[in-house]
């Protein structure tokens, strides 16, 4: 009887260990790194893995806290003394990602007109158009003015603020690595000087699941 | 018989008709040994009375070898409209195949003029297959043993990325954004990146021809990009574009390549295609005329990406499939016969237990799932083409004619497009297909002034390229 239920019992293990053994294969074997790899952020001169490597929002705040923080440091901005007018000039993308680019410079002139307590007046270019027409219907007494609408009171830039994405890419089987270089200048209109430049960088790496590779 | 002692062959099932009792002794038996244990120490978790022990484990080893199937989704109607049906997809279709029906929506809204609604859908689309790093739940799904391949969310293979990406940037162009456009054409590239054999890696000719000569249209220097895409060059080398075009067309047709399962489990993946009625087309902007040649293959990108990583766990599972089948059906028949045919109770028992882990593992051979997944963006195009036109100012008819391999025009096909070129610096981009639905030529005027006209400024012709002695 005890040999019965010893022998039972070591059928029924075996046949346990054999569904175990089963439930947990994976087809997987052989195939490296299968689940893929999770996101981290990383310094431009340290390799690693990341996800997720085109250009996002943490890297827009810090950047263009950086820049803000250059720009008001500037002697020709702190010590000046009257405001310098400055006038926004698109950022030019030569990365792979395609971005808003009039975000960059929304926020470094929103950083600027929080902080710099009137050190810095911004010009709305893009908003000529409609000055322009305002001004015609004041001018057409279409529209009361509280000033004389025929004198030209628009006001011509001292500084341009421009910058420029530019990246490297690199795909293989061990994954895919994007490094992004965002560079912004103040050049002075008058004389095409490049009074003041500053860069970031940033650099992410990723591997996808092996589902999709 | 003694509590317990298993009951005799002659209770046992021996009749096949009865093999569901040679499945459920061994699992009986085993909830039995649980339930006898549980009588010895109250303290086991398993509830005290036996049959109701038995009947837990049981249901509990079903539950656990068995599919547990949960209720499809019923497929929304299809009314024939690809854009409806699309946009149904996308609200109530199963997660996975969002991207899927956002491509295909994508397009189909492009080929009606509905470029807001092609954007919208291409851009959910990049976000998500732009975002695949790292773990996924539904990705490590597919790559088991009893979930298909079909469970992932589908991304597309490279050459269906890489065309995401293409559309897109042809409408950041339209929007008057071609550095965003460019962008596009580079990952597109990027997409492509990957191939098994590196002859083929970023080997699109339109993407690095479109990065050149945008580039230089910015005032960048894009001579590398345009050597790159003029060696690449399989059928026909762009030409030198002016630089101070204006017009913009992008044509594409032919069927786009078809994907399909071979193999014994329907677990390797292959392409079909590459045939067309259409080999070209002759693009006729006012007095100016340009050939949209093919550049671009589709076909021959697909099937010379090489083979993924996804192939080798299609054949893990193959395998697995293929040997669990063959041993489940040796230890079914070597069981059964063991406990028919002796007259050992322990025989008996053995046998059964083999019947029992056999037809266990006949289950899992059924259950594993290597298929591969054919979910394709099936309105793709064959061919890819570009033509540009310097226009003047103002309205302007473009008729496409597109061109059989007899240089035929095939009829019905040809598409006319009224457009109107800006007295800004922006381009006008234009995008017909074979497969579009344009809008009727807008009624006749009453009659104008007549206009000066338009200087024929004769159009580049793209240069076939010189036969090279391997061919893919």
């Amino acid at each position: 009887m005890k040999r019965n239920s010893l022998l039972k019992s070591l059928s029924l293990t075996l046949a346990a260990a054999g569904l175990t053994a089963l439930l947990s294969g994976c087809a997987s074997s052989g195939v490296k790194n299968p689940s893929g790899v999770p996101v981290t952020e990383m310094k431009a001169d340290e390799r690693g893995f990341v996800t997720g490597t085109g250009v996002e929002s943490q890297d827009l705040v810090a950047v263009t806290d950086k820049m803000a923080r250059g720009i008001l440091g500037l002697s020709q901005i702190a010590n000046a003394t009257t405001p310098p007018r400055v006038a926004l000039d698109p950022v030019i993308n030569e990365t792979r990602f395609p971005i808003n680019k009039d975000i960059f410079l929304t926020r470094i002139r929103t950083q600027l007109n929080s902080k710099s307590q009137g050190k810095v007046i911004f010009l709305a270019r893009e908003r000529m158009a409609t000055l322009e027409k305002e001004r015609e219907m004041k001018r057409a007494g279409q529209v009361t003015s509280t000033t004389d609408p025929t004198r030209q009171e628009f006001k011509g830039a001292d500084y341009f603020i421009t910058g420029k994405l530019q990246g490297l890419t690199t795909k293989t089987k061990a994954g895919t690595s994007d490094y992004v270089l965002y560079s912004f200048q103040l050049i002075d209109v008058r004389t095409s000087e490049i009074v003041w430049e500053d860069s970031a960088e940033m650099k992410k790496q990723g591997l996808e699941d092996a589902a999709y590779r | 018989m003694r509590r317990g002692q298993l009951k005799d062959r002659n209770t046992l099932a021996f009749d096949l008709r009865n093999s569901a009792w040679v499945i459920w002794r061994p699992v009986l038996a085993w909830a039995e040994f649980f339930g006898r244990a549980n009588a010895r120490r109250p303290f086991w978790p398993l509830p005290a009375a036996r049959p109701i022990g038995r009947v837990m484990v049981a249901l509990t080893l079903t539950l656990t070898v068995t599919a547990c199937s949960t209720p499809k989704q019923k497929p929304h109607p299809l009314t024939g409209d690809p854009i409806v049906d699309g946009e149904n997809a996308i609200a109530h279709g199963p997660e996975r195949d969002q991207v899927l029906w956002q491509y295909r929506t994508a397009l189909a809204a492009m080929r009606r003029g509905q470029y807001d609604l092609a954007k919208r859908y291409l851009d959910d689309a990049i976000a998500r297959i732009s975002n695949i790093y790292g773990k996924d739940p539904s990705a490590r799904k597919a790559r088991g043993y009893f979930q298909t391949e079909a469970k992932k969310t589908f991304i597309g293979e490279p050459y269906e990325r890489a065309m995401a990406y293409f559309y897109r940037g042809v409408l950041y162009w339209m929007d008057g954004e071609p550095d965003n456009a460019r962008a596009c054409f580079r990952s597109g590239q990027v997409m492509d990146s990957d191939t098994e054999d590196k002859t083929y890696s970023g080997d699109y000719i339109l993407f690095d021809f479109l990065d050149g000569y945008i580039t230089q249209r910015l005032g960048g220097d894009g001579a590398d990009a345009i050597k790159r895409a003029q060696a690449s060059s399989k059928m026909w080398r762009p030409p030198e574009f002016s630089p101070k075009a204006n017009v913009m067309v992008f044509v594409d047709y032919g069927p786009g390549p078809k994907k399909y399962a071979t193999g014994q489990y329907a677990e390797q993946l292959r392409f079909s295609g590459g045939k067309s009625p259409v080999v070209s087309a002759r693009v006729k902007a006012d007095e100016q005329t340009g050939k949209a040649v093919p550049y671009d293959d589709l076909y021959f990108q697909a099937t010379t990406r090489g083979g993924r990583v996804m192939d080798h766990v299609l054949g893990n599972k193959a395998v697995f499939k293929r040997t669990t089948d063959t041993a489940g059906t040796a230890a079914l028949l070597t069981g059964a016969i063991m406990a028919g045919a002796s007259h050992n109770q322990n025989a008996q028992l053995a046998g059964a237990a083999l019947a029992g882990a056999g037809l266990i593992t006949k289950i899992f051979s059924a259950a594993a799932t290597p298929e591969a997944d054919i979910r394709m963006w099936d309105n793709l195009p064959l061919y890819l083409s570009f033509v540009a036109f310097e226009l003047a100012p103002g309205p302007h008819t473009l008729t496409v004619e597109f061109i059989d391999g007899q240089d035929r025009v095939v009829a019905g096909q040809t598409r006319t497009v009224p457009f109107t070129v800006a007295d800004d610096s922006r381009d006008t981009v234009l995008y017909v297909s074979d497969h579009s639905v344009t809008p009727p030529p807008p009624p006749p005027e009453s009659p104008t002034t007549p206009t000066s006209p338009t200087t024929s400024t004769p159009t580049s012709t793209p240069t076939p390229t010189p036969p090279t002695s391997a061919t893919p």
